[in-house]
């Protein structure tokens, strides 16, 4: 019994859901009141998701600072820092009805967070410039190709491109504008094919990987 | 009035004959039809990855990616599919005692990343092996990274599997992964971050083929049949697209006309 509640009634819910969707989009201009209300649902599910990630998180890290394991002073530092936002944005909630009015818990998102975040973003300029040193490597015709595209795309979003040759910003937009466009969007509809069959495959309640049914093993 | 919306129509008729071609060959399989699909070098290339950790006694770092929610219909989906792909990693790696930390930056996700790690465990007869603690769960995008990068160099995984739909970050755990010499094996359906995966990683599983692993991998008939399906859908959108070059030289717009209903 508990086997038909934890799967059929599962693969049941998950393709009425899915034919709800599907009515909702084909058949009706805007939003009917269910398709509306599926998607309420959806993000009550989601938000009690984010509650259950965040109780999970502070067991997880309270184990770690109870036991006192490697870097337990990090998890120390995020327990306090998760206490420290919650708090502030609670008392500003219940002082003001907005939780981002609190100086104290704008201040917290504004600056640290913010700060860190783009500092981690402008990061990445040097991480793609090191993994284009590597595949810019002209170990066969296909990397050299690749290489000498590369090397016209550079010119062109490069002032020095335009000096070196006047004609460079029109080959490289060429190769920016038709070159790669064909073989992005082969990627996409491929892509859509794939996710097409793994629905279909989830409707039917075959794809039972994300249930906890896994596969392999042999 | 239209009984389906205006400019959905061949949608609608495009997504029922493709699912009534994937229903067919996984009718067919089921019932016995011999189905060969492809071999994707990714997935052939798990064992390896596996070895490597065990001769190491190194761990596997694992990740589904990151999204918004399993709502998000671009992330989403690709998240699901990666969490069927670490099943059967999961497996190979209790086989090996090769320990895997699984990076879930995603709150819905972690219910079902636990239930199928829970599961995989059990499936290998080793339920007590199972630590809550092989699933590190991050808020955001940046503590998501930071705490890779982290992992990264306080533990040397021997292999690295960034399967799923990734933003940004690919390219910068790619490259942190090529830093401490890691296996890697990618995987992503987002267009975008594909060229920072192939370069950075030794395998790639590329668009469908991330949806198409978990069919591979069970070798299921029903499963294969909508891949065989799949492909030759493939065949007919290339002769499609043949057609419209061709008709587009000419400047005839009845196809896009047709496609635009």
């Amino acid at each position: 019994m508990s086997s038909i509640f934890q799967r059929q009634v599962v693969y049941l819910v998950t393709a009425i859901i899915v034919a709800i969707m599907f009515i909702d989009f084909f058949f009706f201009e805007t939003s009917t009141w269910i398709g509306e209300q599926v998607q309420t649902w959806g993000m009550v599910i989601y938000n009690i998701a984010m509650g259950l990630g965040a109780i999970r998180m502070m067991m997880s890290h309270g184990k770690v600072i109870q036991r006192r394991s490697t870097n337990w002073q990090y998890s120390g530092m995020l327990v306090g820092l998760f206490a420290l936002t919650l708090i502030t944005g609670l008392v500003g909630y219940a002082s003001t009805g907005d939780p981002q009015s609190n100086s104290l818990y704008d201040w917290i998102f504004s600056n640290p967070y913010v700060s860190l975040d783009a500092t981690f973003y402008a990061m990445t300029g040097f991480y793609i410039f090191s993994a284009a040193y590597r595949a810019f490597r002209a170990r066969n015709i296909d990397a050299a190709l690749l290489l000498m595209a590369g090397c016209i795309v550079l010119l062109t979003n490069a002032p020095i491109g335009e000096v070196i040759w006047n004609q460079i910003p029109i080959v490289g937009r060429w190769f920016l504008d038709y070159g790669q466009v064909p073989a992005m969007r082969t990627f996409m509809m491929v892509g859509a094919f794939g996710l097409l069959a793994y629905g279909l495959r989830a409707l039917l309640g075959r794809e039972k990987g994300y249930y906890g049914e896994v596969a392999g093993g042999k | 009035m239209a009984v389906i919306v205006a400019g959905r129509l061949m949608a609608f008729v495009l997504m029922v004959v493709a699912f009534a071609l994937f229903y067919l060959f996984m009718y067919l399989g089921k019932g016995g039809m011999k189905i060969k699909v492809r071999t994707l070098p990714a997935m052939a290339a798990i064992p390896e990855a596996v070895g490597r950790a065990a001769e190491m006694g190194k761990p596997i770092y694992y990740t589904p990616g990151i999204a918004g929610n399993l709502n998000d219909p671009t992330q989403g989906p690709q998240v699901l599919a990666s969490i069927s792909i670490m099943g059967y990693i999961l497996r190979e790696c209790i086989k090996s005692g090769v320990r895997l930390d699984a990076f879930v930056p995603i709150q819905d996700a972690l219910p079902l990343v636990e239930e199928t790690m829970r599961m995989a465990f059990l499936a290998e007869g080793k339920p007590d092996e199972f630590d809550l603690d092989m699933i590190h769960f991050q808020s955001e995008q940046s503590p998501y990274l930071s705490a890779t990068l982290g992992y990264f160099q306080r533990q040397r995984p021997a292999s690295n599997i960034l399967i799923g739909g990734f933003y940004y970050e690919s390219v910068i755990m790619g490259e942190a992964g090529n830093a401490i010499g890691a296996f890697q094996i990618g995987g992503t359906a987002n267009t975008h971050q594909m060229p920072f995966m192939v370069a950075t990683c030794d395998y790639m599983l590329l668009s469908e083929e991330l949806y198409a692993a978990g069919a591979t991998i069970s070798e299921d008939p029903h499963m294969l049949g909508s891949i065989k399906g799949e492909d030759i859908i493939k065949f007919a959108f290339l002769a499609l697209i043949a057609v419209g070059f061709l008709l587009g030289l000419g400047r005839i717009t009845s196809l896009i006309d047709i496609l635009r209903m």
